[in-house]
């Protein structure tokens, strides 16, 4: 089964690539309705336990414009597609694909946009580029994931506040489950929240967002998120953090906190070097962790990504060496 | 890139702008910042004012495109291709291209709401000159 769905896939990969309306990275244009691309990756991580191999991330996705006023983008993806582990021999995989993003946008005008269905929350730099091969390194920052739901399943009104210069807000709300709950890092019921954005100038920019959210076993969470990014094509610095507070259904409440800075810097237009300290606590879990990450990027096109890191755990059991390969096209 | 930037600068400075960016005589929008034709371009706005406006590009590496893209976007190539890359999975995609200045005067005469450069000499009375690089 893996064998079949990979030589599809391999076959509609080729078949793009060789396309007029094709470019690596930006997708295969079928007209202005439809644009299709997608992208995957695969991963090495050797830590004291094991040592293993993942072909993770496989997706596809199309977008278009309906019309000036309305346009769409659906993406599908199956996570863990195909696994081994060197250590034991084991070999597993999931090829069921899950509703990543399906959504439609109804431009009203630069400061009033409706965006619906299921999308990625818009919260923050990390949240929005989840991807593999756009990030710059292979791991993500453990606040992306854990404290918060990645994906809604509702409405976001966003735009440009009107009279400001540069700053946008997204308004944003589900009163539902998610669209596809096997494929969510915090199944919820109730997730509504407001994030701001500001472009200071072409280098910086910065923002923040407050939201509550209920989870499917009845933990009521808040939090308040805050970033700040500069970026001149040599440098790029970015740190962000989040505060929450979350009750639980036993009637108990606690804090959770965590944050990163990293900063990166290109030696050539490819190949650059990355440094990211972490900090993670969520009292209620009792999971606390710094981690330093110390990683090499290089991409001999953009779309295409190779990078290693070696992450350093305060947790002494959990140092690891990860290793990638991804490609958007 | 600075540079490309202040080459352009200083070239406009001493030999008057060499490119121009029209829009049809029939459109009221008479002038247009350089942060909004950089938003605009970079498909973060769609309008200035009540004005719904169309980018128009020039495909390929043409001299005024390269110029454009430093002096008025103030984005190099290699920054350009991360941005739409990283827009590609945003499911937004770059201006409509064009394959000459001729097709960009024509489009802009022909479509309103339609922006784009031509060289300064190639403008006449059927089109209104917003900036100027």
């Amino acid at each position: 089964m893996t064998i079949r769905l990979l030589s599809l896939f391999s076959i509609a990969l080729l078949s793009f690539a060789h396309a007029d309306n094709y470019e690596l990275g930006h997708g295969y244009k079928v007209n202005d309705t439809i644009n299709v691309g997608g992208y995957f990756s695969t991963e090495f991580e050797s830590n004291r336990q094991n040592e293993s191999f993942t072909l993770d991330d496989v997706a596809v996705m199309a977008y278009g414009e309906i019309n000036p006023m309305f346009s769409y983008l659906a993406e599908a993806e199956a996570v863990g597609f195909y696994h081994k582990n060197f250590t034991d021999g084991t070999e597993v995989g999931d090829q069921k694909f899950h509703i990543e993003r399906l959504y439609g946008d109804m431009w009203m005008s630069d400061d009033f946009n409706i965006r619906f269905g299921k999308m990625i929350t818009p919260i923050g730099y990390w949240n929005m580029e989840p991807i593999n091969v756009l990030r710059d390194t292979t791991s993500n920052p453990l606040y992306s994931k854990l404290l918060f739901p990645k994906f809604l399943t509702g409405i976001d009104i966003n735009g440009y506040i009107p009279k400001t210069e540069g700053m946008r807000y997204h308004l944003f709300g589900q009163n539902n489950r998610d669209l596809d709950e096997e494929y969510i890092n915090i199944p919820n019921t109730h997730f509504f929240g407001l994030s701001v954005e500001k472009e200071l100038s072409m280098d910086w920019h910065s923002g923040g967002s407050i939201g509550e959210f209920i989870t499917k076993t009845s933990q009521r969470t808040r939090f308040f998120e805050a970033n700040l990014k500069y970026d001149d094509n040599q440098w790029q610095i970015m740190t962000e953090a989040l505060i929450s507070k979350s009750e639980y259904a036993d009637g108990q409440d606690d804090y959770a906190l965590s944050g990163y800075a990293q900063a990166m810097y290109h030696f050539t237009p490819e190949q650059a070097l990355i440094g990211r300290y972490e900090y993670f606590n969520d009292h209620h879990t009792d999971y606390k962790d710094n981690i330093a990450i110390l990683g090499y990027s290089y991409r001999p096109l953009y779309p295409v990504s190779l990078k290693g890191e070696y992450q350093w755990h305060s947790l002494h059991d959990e140092n690891r060496a990860l290793f990638s390969l991804s490609v958007l096209f | 890139m600075k540079a490309i930037a202040l080459f352009f600068i200083l070239v406009s400075a001493v030999f008057g702008a060499q490119y121009s960016m029209v829009i049809s005589k029939k459109v009221p929008l008479t002038l247009i910042s350089v942060e909004q034709i950089r938003d605009i371009y970079l498909q973060k706005r769609r309008s200035v004012g009540d004005q719904k406006i169309i980018p128009l590009n020039l495909v390929g590496q043409e001299p005024s495109r390269i110029a454009f893209e430093s002096a008025v976007i103030g984005m190099g190539r290699d920054r350009l291709n991360a941005y739409w890359v990283k827009q590609h999975f945003q499911g937004i995609t770059p201006p409509i291209t064009q394959p000459s200045h001729e097709s960009i005067k024509a489009f802009v005469q022909n479509v309103e709401g339609a922006i784009g450069y031509i060289p300064s000499s190639m403008v006449d009375n059927s089109l209104k000159v917003i900036y100027e690089f």
